[in-house]
């Protein structure tokens, strides 16, 4: 048994005050009686009653209680409780529509006020903190989620019905999958291509010292054009090449579309990652080297079985930095017609249906955290034992 | 042996170093000592051809080194550096295995070789094996260093200031150590330092560089009583000296027969050395010690006349 930490927690207990004064001061649900009028909001206590909302508050002060004189075990209660808390969200959006929304008005729909995100928002860093506390695996960190996915799966595929963001995504269900699909298919393509030619790159100018300097400064130079303006310069060149050569054309290369937007990403995506190669191969310890020519291996075998291992994880690094960063740049490529989920987003944006901007905003933070959490984890697996 | 013939290396216009010639028989232990940047590592690191020589011949059992294929070279030759080079990436054992791996040895046999290896550096198998370098401290870091330079019983040995960044209490130890493991394997060690102590303790034949030349050469007493130099004199502590003379001679080597005098009560060993037997009158404020054998039994005597060799007619 690990020994017990006592110093209290002030994290916790203040992220839970915010999550008490959210709950009983903002709009927790909005119900509008269809897609074009506005709703009107309720906060909890206009929706359980007083003591229904008050009742909500007891899991938080426990929460914020218990992290106060902190044992490895009461940080364990926690824990469990902030996961409970989080199952018990969409339950209780579920108690919210059977009392605000009518059932004889099919278009009727329940949004999720600030209070909700709030809470959702706190409860997940609250997640984080106990996880960095306890000192849990990542892999258990994530492990922790699943029931929580799994509550809110079930509550969205049975009780949830009238949820906007679900009646949204209900009437493009197919246009859904497919704009996922497009938009991780353009960020693989686009941060596969930049992984092979910014190694590439960055051999090159290990090799080249005179490549250093200038390619840097193209690098750097290409990314501080703002994205709109690129996708912008990209397009007569490409409309001239779709105009005139034929197979380019064929391919489906316009001036507008995919292809303008995977040079885009293609471009920002160097620098990261010539950048991120450039250095770790660079700073790998002069002393390690040195002992393995001095032990007799070959240059080749001297680059791939130490250099590269050792610069491995800071290569990854910006893997993870140009995959998280593509991931949101290939959203606003939807303006130039690239598709991918950033189209819900702009077209949301236009009718100012809040639900659809979500439905396109929400995926694309849960690509990124994921792309984050995983690529973090991998690196992680790479250091021995640890720390170097 | 490893011999070196009018050799000069240089970076540009400078000129590290500049025409020396030396010979280092087989199974000799040879210090190269001298200030920083006086041209010795670089010497050291021309032998196995890290650093390529400009002039001159540098050979290996009468064969050029150049006539060798670098990396077969290097696989014929243990290499330790100061901050060690062990792969971070790599545990313990498999640090300790890459020669024999590189020269593709059967695995079993690499096996045993690494486990031989690690006992007689004093790295127990089964917790020190699957380590990484970062979890081991500074000797045991170096420990793994030598096993590793050791691997494939390499006939020379090439050490660049090894124990320099270790505390004074483990670079003893490994200096005892290493000089065991010498009086078992008689490699033929090149070793560089600047710890002219060190040098004294360790080397059959010291080698004093400054700028990038030989200034003397020798068998250490002969370099402490007679120095070339002021140079060679100063790097030998100046007015200290005396003392890394009186610790190069054993008591054993002055003692005379017991007198039928009383016998002094003050002892030291027959095998320790003059600068220790020093150590003990002064302790004791004795001018006769009785010298003693392994079993503590009398077997001479020492005066301070005696141990600082006065002349008779004084």
């Amino acid at each position: 048994m690990r020994r017990e930490v006592l110093r209290p927690n002030r994290v916790l207990p203040l992220l839970m005050l915010v999550a008490l004064a959210a709950w009983l001061g903002l709009e927790a649900v909005s119900v509008a009686p269809n897609r074009i009028v506005p709703g009107s909001g309720f906060r909890a206590h206009e929706v359980v009653g007083w003591t229904g909302a008050l009742a909500g508050c007891l899991p938080l002060l426990a929460v914020a209680a218990l992290a106060w004189r902190p044992t490895t075990g009461r940080l364990r209660l926690v824990l469990a409780l902030a996961v409970l808390l989080l199952m018990a969200m969409p339950a209780w959006l579920g108690l919210a529509v059977t009392r605000l929304v009518d059932p004889a008005q099919p278009q009727a729909r329940l949004g999720l006020g600030g209070a909700f995100w709030v809470l959702l928002f706190l409860l997940l860093l609250a997640l984080i903190e106990l996880r960095a506390r306890l000192r849990l695996p990542r892999l258990a960190g994530w492990g922790l989620l699943v029931p929580v996915l799994l509550a809110w799966w079930l509550a969205l595929a049975s009780w949830l019905e009238p949820l906007a963001l679900l009646q949204e995504y209900r009437g493009r269900s197919d246009q859904f999958a497919a704009a996922v699909g497009y938009h991780l298919g353009l960020v693989g393509a686009a941060v596969g291509a930049s992984l092979v030619i910014g190694v590439a790159l960055a051999l090159l100018m290990r090799r080249h010292a005179g490549l250093q300097k200038a390619g840097f400064g193209v690098l750097n130079f290409l990314q501080t054009i703002p994205s709109l303006a690129l996708f912008g310069l990209l397009l007569a060149p490409l409309a001239w090449l779709a105009a005139n050569v034929g197979w380019l054309a064929a391919l489906g290369v316009r001036g507008i579309g995919w292809a303008p937007a995977f040079l885009a990403l293609v471009g920002y995506s160097l620098l990261p990652m010539v950048r991120n190669t450039f250095v770790a191969l660079e700073g790998v310890d002069p002393a390690v080297i040195e002992s393995a020519r001095g032990m007799g291996m070959s240059p080749r075998q001297v680059f791939l079985q130490v250099r590269l291992p050792l610069a491995l994880p800071v290569m990854l690094e910006g893997l993870r930095i140009t995959t998280v960063q593509a991931i949101g740049l290939t959203a606003v490529a939807a303006l130039i017609g690239a598709g991918g989920l950033g189209g819900f987003i702009f077209q949301g944006l236009g009718q100012a249906a809040m639900d659809l901007v979500l439905l396109g905003a929400l995926p694309i933070l849960v690509m990124a955290l994921v792309a984050d959490a995983l690529l973090g984890a991998l690196t992680e697996r790479l250091h021995p034992g640890g720390t170097r | 042996m490893i011999e070196l013939f009018d050799v000069t290396k240089r970076f540009g216009s400078e000129t590290a170093v500049d025409g020396i010639s030396l010979r280092v028989e087989r199974g000799e232990f040879c210090a190269l000592v001298g200030t920083s940047g006086c041209g010795k590592s670089t010497t050291l690191r021309m032998i196995n051809r890290l650093i390529e020589h400009s002039a001159g011949e540098i050979h290996l059992d009468g064969q050029p080194v150049r006539n060798f294929d670098e990396q077969t070279l290097r696989r014929r030759i243990g290499y330790v550096i100061q901050s060690t080079g062990l792969f971070p990436h790599w545990t313990v054992a498999r640090n300790i295995g890459l020669v024999p791996r590189l020269l593709k040895w059967p695995r079993a046999r690499i096996q045993a070789r690494v486990e031989e290896l690690m006992t007689l550096l004093g790295l127990p198998m089964e917790s020190f094996a699957d380590k990484y370098p970062h979890q081991l401290s500074g000797g045991q870091a170096q420990r793994v260093g030598v096993a590793r330079a050791l691997a494939a019983d390499p006939e020379i040995l090439l050490m660049d200031e090894p124990f320099g960044a270790l505390d004074p209490i483990t670079r003893d130890a490994l200096q005892e150590e290493l000089r065991d493991l010498q009086s078992r394997l008689h490699k033929t060690i090149v070793f560089v330092t600047h710890d002219m102590d060190e040098a004294l303790r360790l080397a059959d034949r010291l080698v004093v560089m400054d700028a990038g030349r030989i200034v003397q050469q020798g068998v250490p007493l002969d370099l402490v009583r007679e120095p070339a130099d002021a140079f060679v004199a100063s790097l030998l502590g100046g007015d200290d000296r005396g003392f890394k003379e009186a610790a190069l001679t054993r008591v054993g080597a002055r003692m005379l027969p017991l007198s039928p005098r009383l016998i002094a009560r003050a002892r030291v060993h027959r095998e320790a050395s003059l600068r220790q037997a020093l150590a003990v009158m002064f302790r004791e404020h004795a001018d006769r010690l009785t010298v003693v054998d392994d079993e503590d039994m009398p077997v001479g005597e020492l005066s301070l006349r005696r141990l600082v060799g006065a002349r008779p007619h004084e």
